[in-house]
């Protein structure tokens, strides 16, 4: 039984170990596929926009096209506006503003301070995952902390181009540089945020459904921009424990007490 | 002069002559020609710098998409030429300057000096009824400062790690030593500061001549809409250019005297600068600089569609005080570009709050034009032709907007192609469109021949098609994610079913750079070939330019300094039908039988 | 104000406007147009002194000490007499302005001019010091501001320094330009209201 369950923590440690695994490719023409608890806010807004503008851009091509087919022998309507015509503007406008403008502001304000920027919220929940990540030319290094909570310490995990969260958990991230300006994005979960040398920014998520998706960088960094890529794995939370543990033992194994460079983490930052 | 009622029109007028007396035209040809005061000679030069530019800002458009369509082959012809030493491939070193100085030199070095300088210098006088600019030799000063910064952007082509590669937007710290060492990216620096100092000289001039040089009886509420829009476009450039100036300034002082304002991370001193200030100095002058761009375009549209479909501009009033709104709020937006740059979100969420509310003037404007020409007797020449197509690419790159004003949106949406289509159909739609609608309309009057018609035509219809294919692929690939500014796309798989779509773009670019070559055509043909003569108003129009001068105008403009009766738009009026004949009535034209009930001639200063 | 409507010789302004633009309270045609031009250049360079400023304070915002513990502090005296001196200066350039009389506004155009090279001394000096007590630009964001800040004011005022050396002269041999003295008034008022500003938010904040 003993040599059984040895094999299996072997063979779980090997999966654990092994590099991220390719994300599979997007299909058809529409958004990338959604794998975050928020990310529908994102969508929804965007097709209520494009269904707005479509409307607009729509009535006023027909009044152009009904111009344009207009007989040209017939004078011209000689106004320079009157107050129907003018009204007419101002109540359209109105309407545009109120409706669509209005929406978009309502919406976007509820989405920012109950989901995509709660942060407080997000790391408030129980199993909430942090991470720091330090962007650099060209590649992406994240630092998870001990089982403590603690960053910069022996037990810390770092790992390159290769973010591992489990399913179903908050995750927040704190983003930091120290060349240039990146921008961490996760087209899967509609989340982007810039690292800036010499400030701290902070990232949040939540993921719906194991798999793999791609990390992206979205501010150009120098002639290597296009290669930042990295890959994010969703994993079911057995999975990704045992992974964790893992990569402990081998950080601990690995610590270096006088390798700074290695010791790039921070001090979570609270509000 | 501003006595209105006081003072006699014969004094008026001769109080005018007095203050721009007539002077003898140059006679040597580099007085003439080169070193000249004349604002309607500084148009032309700006006029060809700029087009000559434009088509290097368009070459650098087509490697682009070449890199796109077929990454990793050999670049065609041009490979052999600019890109020796990979054997004509595109690296990814080269690849960011190539999109780096393609944006810069569009925008500071192409579509600036034509839509602004060009028309500005040559339409400010005539259309006011002025002999010259406030400040000719300050004018002439102008343009040879723009040509230094033309040859400091050419030179830094030359330098031993070749031009700037930071963006456009030249973003601290990879703008700095840290991130883009080398001559090359501090000349194109020292190009943005020069040709700062030019756009300022311009805006001194066009800010007081508007206000000091106005033909007796034309009062503001009887100028043409275009010089609504250059005149606010002036304002923007002296309040905002300088601030450009600043973060020019202060990132040649980090990369030249190792300041520390925008340095930050691992090479910082002392905890070194703040990147961010550098984008907030970059966005202050950033946002005002778009609508310095549309500024111009949005007025010359109003004026065409009036006189193309020969009835008044609908509220004009209201089109005036929305541009005037526009300028306003145009520095109060800024920040809707730095979203997620991990600014503290009670700032973010007003910027947002602006930005949804600059949509409402921007409106008023679109709409105007939409009631000016519902119900209009249409006439499809070529400069109403372009004028519709920038109004519908324009359109839909304001709404576009939209989307990226809104926060929860933008932080998918920014920085990916999404955006690059949303400015492009603005921009390249808007203010390029635009300034091709006022070139074809005004062209008689600069040059004194009509250009093709057919050909114009052509070249409408291949610029409209193409620019629409184009860029709503573009923005199709942004909704799918693609970010910008990426050398290989397909590294990343969630892009790699995109290939097809941006092979198709790409195809379409190049058609669209082909169809351009139309335009060159008809251009250089009628300049320097022998086109058809134009009279003095061959479109039929109103203002000062086509009425009271001949094409081109003489050295002084106008023999006698004209005096207003009213506003720019009188078309379609029956009255004046029936006692002229016409549809229309020039700005200064006295009409037989008397005043007419309702005619803006009779209550005096309105329009 | 009815006006003869030849041109004067050879193109030039009537004589009519040339006796007018002698008349303070009542400026010609053409001065009201320059000094509008003045006004929005001076305008645009506010602008760029107003980035200036918000720069500075967006650094001084984010550094937790200022100034830093380690870099030498900033004198106040000298640049306290500078603010006297170009105070001085800007009220020799409004006796100028004021003056009818050539050869007094010659002698206040100079006095202008050589307090105008005073300051520049005095602000040499402050920097000589500086730099040997270790303040160099590369030295961080502290220095970099106040260096920056300094330096650019500086040049505005060798700017003006000349323009009022050159009329000075001008003025000594008979040929003052009324328009001209007014107008790099305003510029050298505009450079004193600058340091002002300066001298407020740098030294003594």
């Amino acid at each position: 039984m003993r040599r059984l369950r040895a094999l299996a923590a072997g063979a779980l440690a090997l999966a654990a170990r092994a590099a991220a695994a390719d994300p599979l490719p997007e299909t058809g023409f529409g958004i990338p596929r959604d794998a975050s608890l928020d990310g529908h806010h994102v969508d929804d807004l965007i097709h209520f926009t494009l269904l707005a503008i479509a409307v607009i851009f729509a009535v006023a091509l027909a009044m152009l096209i009904w111009s344009f087919a207009r007989d040209r022998a017939r004078p011209a309507w000689y106004t320079h506006g009157n107050a129907r015509t003018v009204g007419a503007v101002v109540g359209a406008i109105a309407v545009i503003a109120v409706g669509v403008d209005g929406t978009l502001l309502v919406r976007t304000l509820l989405d920012l301070h109950e989901r995509l920027w709660n942060f407080q919220g997000a790391e408030a929940q129980p199993g909430a995952i942090r991470i720091e990540v330090n962007a650099h030319q060209w590649a992406w290094t994240a630092r998870y902390p001990s089982a403590d909570g603690k960053f910069g310490t022996p037990d810390d995990v770092v790992t390159l181009d290769d973010i591992r969260v489990p399913v179903g958990v908050p995750v927040v991230v704190q983003l930091a540089s120290t060349d240039v300006i990146h921008s961490l994005y996760l087209p899967n979960f509609r989340v982007k945020q810039d690292a800036v040398p010499g400030m701290i920014n902070r990232l949040t998520f939540q993921a719906v459904k194991p798999g793999e998706y791609e990390i992206g960088c979205a501010q150009h960094c120098g002639p290597n921009h296009y290669k930042m890529r990295g890959v994010l794995t969703v994993l079911p939370p057995d999975e990704y424990r045992a992974w964790l543990d893992t990569m402990r033992a081998d950080a601990r194994r690995g610590y270096d007490p006088d390798d700074a460079d290695a010791h790039w983490g921070w001090e979570w930052r609270r509000d | 002069m501003e006595e209105g009622l006081t003072v006699s029109v014969p004094a008026q007028l001769a109080a005018a002559e007095a203050s721009q007396p007539i002077h003898p035209p140059p006679t040597s040809f580099w007085r003439k020609y080169v070193f000249s005061i004349d604002h309607k000679v500084i148009a032309v030069q700006f006029l060809w710098a700029g087009l000559v530019f434009l088509l290097v800002g368009g070459t650098l458009a087509m490697l682009i998409r070449w890199q796109w369509a077929f990454p990793g082959r050999p670049v065609p012809v041009l490979g052999g030429l600019l890109l020796g030493k990979s054997g004509g491939v595109i690296g990814p070193a080269a690849y960011q300057q190539i999109f780096t100085m393609h944006g810069l030199i569009m925008i500071f070095f192409a579509v600036t000096p034509v839509l602004i300088g060009t028309f500005g210098n040559f339409l400010i006088p005539l259309q006011i009824g002025a002999r010259d600019m406030a400040f000719p030799k300050l004018n002439m000063y102008s343009f040879w400062t723009f040509l230094i910064s033309q040859l400091l952007v050419i030179a830094s082509f030359f330098t031993d790690l070749g031009t700037g590669g930071a963006g456009w937007t030249t973003y601290a710290p990879l703008s700095t030593n840290v991130g883009t060492p080398g001559t090359g990216q501090t000349l194109v620096v020292l190009a943005i500061f020069v040709t700062g100092a030019s756009s300022t000289m311009g805006a001194i001039n066009y800010v007081t001549t508007v206000i000091r040089l106005r033909a007796p009886g034309m009062t503001w509420m009887r100028l043409p809409l275009t010089m609504w829009g250059l005149w606010l476009t002036a304002i923007l450039n002296a309040l905002f250019i300088p601030v450009l100036g600043s973060a020019a300034m202060l990132l040649l002082l980090d990369r030249s005297f190792g300041t520390q304002f925008f340095v930050a991370g691992a090479s910082a001193v002392r905890g070194g600068g703040d990147p961010i200030l550098y984008q907030h100095l970059f966005w202050i002058f950033g946002h005002p600089e778009v609508y310095i761009m549309i500024l111009p375009a949005w007025g010359i549209l109003g004026d065409v569609f009036s006189f193309f479909s020969r009835k008044p501009h609908h509220w004009y009033r209201g089109s005036v005080g929305a541009m005037i709104a526009v300028t306003v709020l145009s520095a109060l937006v800024y920040g809707h570009h730095m979203f997620v740059t991990g600014m503290s979100p009670l700032l973010g969420e007003g910027f947002m709050v602006f930005t949804l509310l600059i949509s409402i003037p921007s409106m008023i404007v679109v709409v105007n034009w939409v009631m000016t020409i519902l119900g209009g007797r249409i006439r499809f020449h070529t400069p109403m032709l372009f004028a519709i197509g920038t109004m519908i690419l324009f359109g839909i790159g304001g709404l576009t907007g939209l989307f990226l004003g809104d926060i929860s949106m933008d932080l998918y949406l920014h920085d990916t192609l999404f955006v690059v289509g949303h400015f492009h159909f603005t921009m390249a739609a808007g203010s390029f469109v635009g300034a091709m609608t006022g070139l074809y309309f005004w062209f008689p009057k600069i040059f004194g021949k009509r250009l093709d018609e057919r050909l114009g035509k052509i070249h409408f219809w291949v610029t409209f098609l193409g620019l629409l294919l184009v860029f709503l692929g573009q923005m199709t690939a942004g909704y799918e994610g693609q970010q910008r500014r990426l050398f290989d796309p397909y590294q990343y798989t969630f892009i790699q079913r995109l290939h097809g779509l941006n092979l198709a773009t790409s195809i379409a670019a190049f058609l669209l750079f082909a169809g351009q070559m139309v335009f060159v055509w008809n251009f250089f043909r009628t300049v320097f070939g022998k086109g058809k003569a134009a009279g003095p108003n061959p479109w039929e129009v109103t203002t000062l330019e086509w009425t009271d001068a001949p094409s081109p105008p003489p050295f002084h403009n106008f023999d006698r300094i004209p005096y207003v009766l009213r506003g720019p738009h009188e078309f379609g009026n029956p009255e004046v039908l029936k006692r002229t004949g016409r549809d229309w009535v020039g700005q200064t034209e006295a009409l037989p039988g008397g005043d007419m009930a309702g005619d803006p001639a009779l209550s005096s200063g309105k329009a | 104000m009815e006006l003869a409507v030849n041109a004067g010789p050879r193109g030039g302004r009537p004589a009519e406007v040339e006796r007018l633009s002698e008349r303070p309270g009542h400026p010609a045609h053409e001065e009201k147009t320059a000094r509008i031009g003045m006004a929005v250049f001076l305008g645009s360079w506010a602008m760029l002194f107003v980035a200036l400023f918000f720069s500075y304070g967006i650094v001084r915002a984010r550094t937790p000490l200022w100034p830093p513990l380690d870099q030498p502090r900033l004198p106040l005296l000298l640049p306290g007499l500078n603010t006297a001196v170009i105070g001085a200066s800007s009220a020799a350039m409004v006796m100028a302005e004021r003056f009818p009389g050539l050869r007094r506004r010659a002698v206040a155009l100079t006095s202008a001019a050589a307090l105008g090279a005073v300051f520049l001394t005095l602000q040499a000096l402050v920097w000589t010091r500086l730099w040997r007590e270790g303040l160099v630009p590369s030295g961080g964001p502290y220095p970099s501001v106040f260096y920056a800040l300094t330096v650019f004011h500086a040049l505005h005022v060798l700017v003006g320094l000349a323009a009022l050396a050159t009329l000075a002269v001008r003025a000594a041999r008979g040929r003052a330009s009324w328009i001209a003295v007014r107008l790099w008034g305003m510029y050298w008022h505009f450079v004193g209201v600058v340091w002002l500003a300066l001298y407020a938010a740098v030294y003594v904040a």
